[in-house]
């Protein structure tokens, strides 16, 4: 029988970090990040080995936390192994960058060094599993204040994953592409995530009702602006508007209950201008429920005899959560945000 | 052993303030007639609310220096409003002081006099431009009221000119809820 590999105790924090990242539960990341600690700049080829073998269990972990959560996928999926060829994710070094920032710490408590705190920053290109680590940290560390630290890192920047996910933390205007995320493995991530992206975007949609400062809400309009315009712009270029579904999963149960997106707490200090910016800015996901309307108005017309025939029927049923009229809902609110503001009577000393 | 004076140093500051608030927002005209046809019917109703058309757009400034701007060939309503004021502000404040520090206390003092000046224009600046956005609200409010009178007036006479297009109008009648009824022989 084999002996156990040794590493040391750092390293044996990183695995373990590795291993929380990919298959939780959350308080393990958190149990890690509550002590900060000194990491020697490399690490042993049994600890670098013991991190692949965590990141090899990626995909079942994806699909798994696609699942958990509010609930239940909406509709029942097959797994995501059944429908596609089974297809590798490769890692760079700076999935090891991110669990080592993660967890030294230092970034937390920039004082503690007495020096500014340490970027994460990846000169090459990311690659997808590097992108899928992102998303993952930037998930696991909900609620915590390192999310907003890590949320603010170039490395995380310029995950386009990130962005699909969590645009309402990382906020301002995108510039990734997101066509690496219409095709292969990213296309297959993509879809295992929806329904995760689908709540999360939907609990955006919720929270900006309660946004008080104006440049605020227009940093995450700008941010969810770009990303949904980005991502469902790369979905229609490669042919897979299904990837986009999450948007209707998001707004649909908002459209029927009748929950718009109206910012209710706006500081009323704040100068009409920005006020009227962000109430529009407050209907980017409405804007992506305009784009699948149009797109709806499109699988319509497409005739039995046309090739992609098949592909506008399951389209055509996958907005029906949504339909014509929700959509036309969605319009009217987009065109309330936009209008000129009312003001109720008595509220206003125009003296 | 150092002999002890009051330093006191008079500062003032006049600084002219522009502050301006404005919102730009989409008209919602119904499409019955082609849009140059739109546009003209609008402009129309808009002119006899004291509108000056000039080309794609029509304006109004009104005493108060509200400028109403629409865009007939984008369809939008442009809106602002701005102040433009001298503030004048003075501050005195003295100190005692060891003689031999004479000068540096007057420096600290000119320096704390630039502070304060600083803060109250600051002040004041912020409360002149919550003065103008709480005007323009106000003036926002009546303006859509007008404007929607303008457009509902313009879709009227849009669907009357259809209708003429489809038939003879034998009657027309529009009711006090705004629904307009056109009885068209063909």
């Amino acid at each position: 029988m084999a002996e156990p590999a040794r590493v040391a105790a750092s390293e044996a924090d990183l695995i373990a970090l590795a291993r929380a990242l990919v298959a939780g539960p959350p308080a393990d990341v958190r149990a890690l990040l509550r002590r900060t600690r000194a990491l020697p700049p490399m690490i042993s080829t049994a600890a670098a080995r013991l991190i692949g073998d965590a990141l090899a269990q990626v995909w079942p972990a994806l699909w798994r936390g696609s699942a958990t959560g509010t609930g239940r996928p909406a509709a029942p999926r097959a797994r995501f192994w059944q429908d596609h060829a089974p297809v590798g994710l490769t890692f760079s070094v700076a999935t090891l960058q991110l669990l080592r920032w993660v967890l030294a710490g230092r970034a937390r408590e920039p004082e503690r060094d007495g020096g500014a705190a340490e970027a994460l920053a990846s000169e090459m290109p990311l690659t997808l599993g590097d992108q899928v680590m992102v998303y993952l940290a930037l998930d696991a560390t909900a609620g915590m204040a390192v999310q907003a630290q890590l949320a603010a890192q170039p490395l995380v920047r310029s995950a386009a994953l990130a962005w699909l996910g969590f645009a309402d933390r990382l906020g301002g205007p995108t510039g990734c592409e997101f066509d690496p995320l219409c095709r292969g493995a990213g296309a297959i991530v993509v879809e295992v995530l929806a329904p995760a992206l689908a709540r999360r975007w939907r609990a955006a949609e919720l929270d900006k009702r309660g946004i008080a400062a104006p440049e605020a809400l227009i940093a995450l309009g700008a941010a969810q602006d770009s990303v949904l315009g980005g991502f469902m712009t790369a979905c229609d270029r490669s042919g897979r508007r299904d990837l986009a579904g999450f948007v209707i999963d998001a707004a649909a149960p908002l459209v029927d209950r009748a929950i718009a997106p109206l910012p209710l707490a706006l500081d009323p200090s704040a100068t009409l201008a920005s006020r009227s910016a962000a109430r529009r800015a407050a209907g980017a996901l409405l804007r992506g429920v305009a784009t699948w309307a149009a797109w709806d108005r499109a699988h319509r017309g497409v005739r039995f005899i046309d090739d992609d025939y098949p592909t506008a029927q399951r389209l055509l049923a996958r907005f029906e959560a949504i339909s014509p009229a929700g959509a036309a809902r969605a319009e009217a609110w987009l065109t309330e945000l936009a209008a000129l503001p009312t003001v109720p009577a008595g509220t206003v000393d125009a003296s | 052993m150092s002999r002890a004076i009051q330093v006191r140093v008079s500062e003032s500051l006049t600084r002219t303030v522009h502050v301006e608030d404005g919102v730009v927002a989409p008209l919602e005209l119904l499409p019955i007639l082609p849009p140059a046809r739109m546009a003209a019917l609008l402009a129309h109703e808009l002119a006899a609310r004291g509108f000056r058309r000039d080309g794609r757009r029509c304006t109004r400034t009104e005493p108060d220096g509200l400028e109403v701007t629409l865009d007939l060939e984008a369809a939008t309503v442009a809106v602002a409003l701005g102040a433009h004021v001298q503030l004048d502000e003075a501050v005195e404040l003295s100190a005692a002081v060891a003689v031999e520090s004479d000068d540096q206390a007057r420096a600290a003092l000119r320096d704390r006099a630039h502070e304060v000046l600083g803060d109250r224009l600051a002040a004041r600046t912020f409360a002149l431009q919550r003065a103008v956005t709480a005007r323009l609200e106000a003036k926002v409010a009546a303006l859509k009221r007008e404007l929607d009178a303008a457009i509902g007036r313009a879709t009227v006479a849009a669907l009357t000119e259809k209708a003429a297009e489809l038939g003879r109008i034998e009657e027309t009648h529009l009711d006090e809820a705004g629904n307009l009824t056109i009885r068209v022989r063909l």
